[in-house]
């Protein structure tokens, strides 16, 4: 073929590839690229939702009310000889109220939580404790739902990865609990979870004879979140699996059969021949979960509402229920941030093939 | 121990965990059903029954009010219909656009394919919940109703998700066919359509149902934009703020009927393409 007909081709093509993209692109400029732009923009202002009246400039003003937090050691309360007032009963040693001791200028810090540490106790202040309480039990969702996943994720992979029969049937069993959308599965759940033996959890508890069969799992926060994190763990689970199967399915059945002849025992096969080959797999499905799971919030707010946050449903409730354009808007651009280096990493660990011919 | 007896061990071993997974999978589900067959009274009954019973004579008894109900009322009828218009439309729309898409960056050559690649990839992870406030705030201004706002915005979602994996489809299918029908004088958008689209047709489906059940259940965007506009919701918003008509506590037998109904589809749809559906979502995350 001629030179010029060639590259005339290749100039068609290229310019086919353009328009095919095209629509793509500018939706995606519409619905994320320009929304985000204004979410950046708007987080320095301090904009009302659906209000005639323009917000000003605010500056840093969002994150610093945000992000805010401080840690003060908290004095024990004194008598008046100077002495620690000691408890008479449990010996426990009495401290200041910790608002005494936070900053109240420029901005009033309020106490998220108290701990000890080297025999003194501190105490953890922050601007807006709901937001600083929303990034913590977020962080722990995530990391123990994803942990918990990846355990039982991979059970369910190797047993539906093995041969019986049903095995089929098996693999669309656990594809439900991924299918059915979360606002149903938040109310089953939060069903089951009922604070009194109407409950499934509270009834077989009790036949048990554990608690008074009156656990108040959504509303006590000792177990709201160990009781999220069950939900999550049981509706995620099933797409872990997923993921982890397909990289079974890529380990070569040959490998087994030598490290067989050779007498190595099923434990020692998953340890020193699967666990090795599936690290990459392991890795895409890990970060790709954790990405997941920090954003969560249909979960969050159908099953507690505003009793507990999420970092998305904080953002929620900031926009919807108070209107604060504004600073909902420097917690989404927070999480964005967030997610955007777990994105990074996620990418990183995938590569993407760019086979140009 | 003889191998055989071992072997007869580790069988019912990998049954008990087989039959362990099956009920913890199913059982929030069975649960479920059975609560949608107790009335309020039955509800209320301590310790709860694993079965419909009546209260009084504590005889299996099924109670079908609630899926009446549930079929009588307005707001939940008009849900299902704005799910499936919702839902159909999103997936129509993401899969006409996302296979052009997929087609230039599985097939075609051009000049920033890595780039355009690596935003696909991206878009693909991007938070909704970060742009809510820009685009509940962009819909309010144009006065955009309810409806089209979920139709349009859904595709954040959806239509990253179905170019990339129709990319992975397209480029395994064979240059030589697309190359020899270049030379038969076909423009490279005949081929597309005449040639390509039909070849991919599997991964059309497969990628279309993974659109359709995210649309069908996407609830972050569908609850703020209709918090205004109670006609407009769709099922997961109606399930998760029931409206009450009738008791005075939280109607969970209705809930749980409601629940089921709009599961049923997607269940229905688990069953028929499983195998579709676990290589689509795989193919998402996993392969580049």
């Amino acid at each position: 073929m001629a030179r010029e007909g060639s590259s005339d081709l290749a100039k068609r093509e290229q310019r086919l590839a353009y328009w095919l993209l095209a629509p793509t692109f500018i939706i995606l400029l519409v619905i994320a690229i320009y929304p985000l732009f204004s979410v950046f923009y708007n987080s320095f202002t301090n904009n009302v939702f659906a209000s005639a009246a323009p917000g000003e400039f605010v500056g840093f003003q969002n994150y610093q009310r945000l992000l805010s937090i401080t840690v003060r050691q908290l004095p024990p309360r004194l008598d008046e000889a100077g002495q620690p007032i000691v408890d008479p009963t449990t010996g426990a040693v009495q401290y200041e109220s910790a608002v005494t001791v936070l900053p109240r200028e420029p901005i009033r810090f309020r106490p998220v939580t108290q701990f000890d540490l080297f025999g003194s106790r501190f105490v953890l202040g922050a601007t807006d404790p709901s937001f600083i309480r929303a990034v913590w039990d977020t962080i722990v969702f995530a990391v123990v739902t994803v942990f918990l996943e990846l355990m039982l994720g991979m059970i369910v992979a190797l047993i539906v990865n093995a041969n019986f029969k049903g095995r089929s049937l098996m693999r669309a069993i656990i594809l439900i609990p991924w299918a059915i959308p979360t606002a149903v599965s938040s109310q089953m759940w939060a069903y089951m979870l009922q604070p009194n033996r109407t409950g499934f959890f509270n009834t077989v508890f009790w036949y048990l004879g554990l608690g008074n069969g009156e656990i108040p799992f959504l509303s006590d926060p000792a177990w709201q979140l160990p009781s999220m994190i069950m939900i999550d763990v049981w509706k995620t689970t099933p797409f872990m699996a997923l993921l982890l199967l397909a990289g079974l399915q890529l380990i070569p059945g040959d490998i087994y059969e030598a490290a067989d002849v050779d007498g190595a025992g099923p434990v020692r096969q998953f340890f020193q021949l699967t666990l090795p080959l599936l690290k990459g797999t392991i890795a895409v499905a890990l970060v790709f979960r954790t990405l997941d799971a920090l954003r969560v919030f249909d979960l969050f707010q159908i099953v507690l509402g505003q009793a507990r946050y999420s970092m998305a449903s904080f953002t929620y409730y900031e926009l919807i229920q108070n209107r604060q354009m504004g600073y909902s808007s420097a917690s989404s651009v927070v999480i964005f941030l967030v997610l955007s280096v777990f994105a990074v990493i996620y990418m990183r660990s995938l590569g993407v093939k760019s086979d140009d011919h | 121990m003889t191998t055989k007896t071992k072997q007869r061990i580790n069988r019912i071993l990998l049954w008990v965990l087989i039959v362990l997974m099956a009920v913890w999978m199913l059982f929030p589900f069975y649960w479920a059903i059975n609560s949608s067959f107790k009335s309020e009274g039955m509800l209320a009954m301590t310790p709860t029954t694993f079965i419909p019973r009546d209260p009084v004579t504590r005889e299996v008894s099924f109670f079908t009010r609630n899926y009446e109900a549930v079929f009588t009322n307005q707001a939940f009828l008009r849900g299902i219909v704005n799910s499936v218009i919702v839902a159909t439309s999103v997936t129509l729309l993401s899969l006409a656009i996302g296979s052009f898409a997929g087609f230039a960056l599985g097939k075609l050559r051009y000049r920033g394919k890595t780039a355009t690649l690596y935003i696909i990839l991206a878009m693909t992870m991007f938070p909704a919940i970060a742009v809510l406030t820009g685009l509940y705030a962009m819909i309010n201004n144009l006065g955009i109703p309810p409806i089209p706002s979920m139709i349009i915005t859904y595709m954040l979602f959806t239509l990253p998700f179905t170019a990339w994996v129709l990319t992975a489809f397209f480029r395994e299918l064979p240059t030589e066919i697309f190359q020899s029908a270049q030379v038969d004088g076909a423009s490279p958008f005949q081929t597309f359509y005449l040639i390509m689209l039909p070849l991919t047709a599997p991964a059309l489906v497969t990628t279309g149902l993974l659109a359709f059940i995210g649309a069908w259940n996407e609830y972050l965007f569908a609850l703020t934009f209709t918090s205004i506009a109670p006609d407009a919701r769709t099922l997961p918003v109606i399930i998760a703020n029931f409206p009450s008509q009738f008791s005075r506590q939280i109607p969970f037998g209705e809930i749980m009927a409601g629940g089921i109904i709009s599961s049923v589809p997607l269940i229905v749809l688990v069953f028929i393409f499983q195998r579709r559906i676990v290589a689509g979502l795989t193919a998402g995350a996993v392969k580049g």
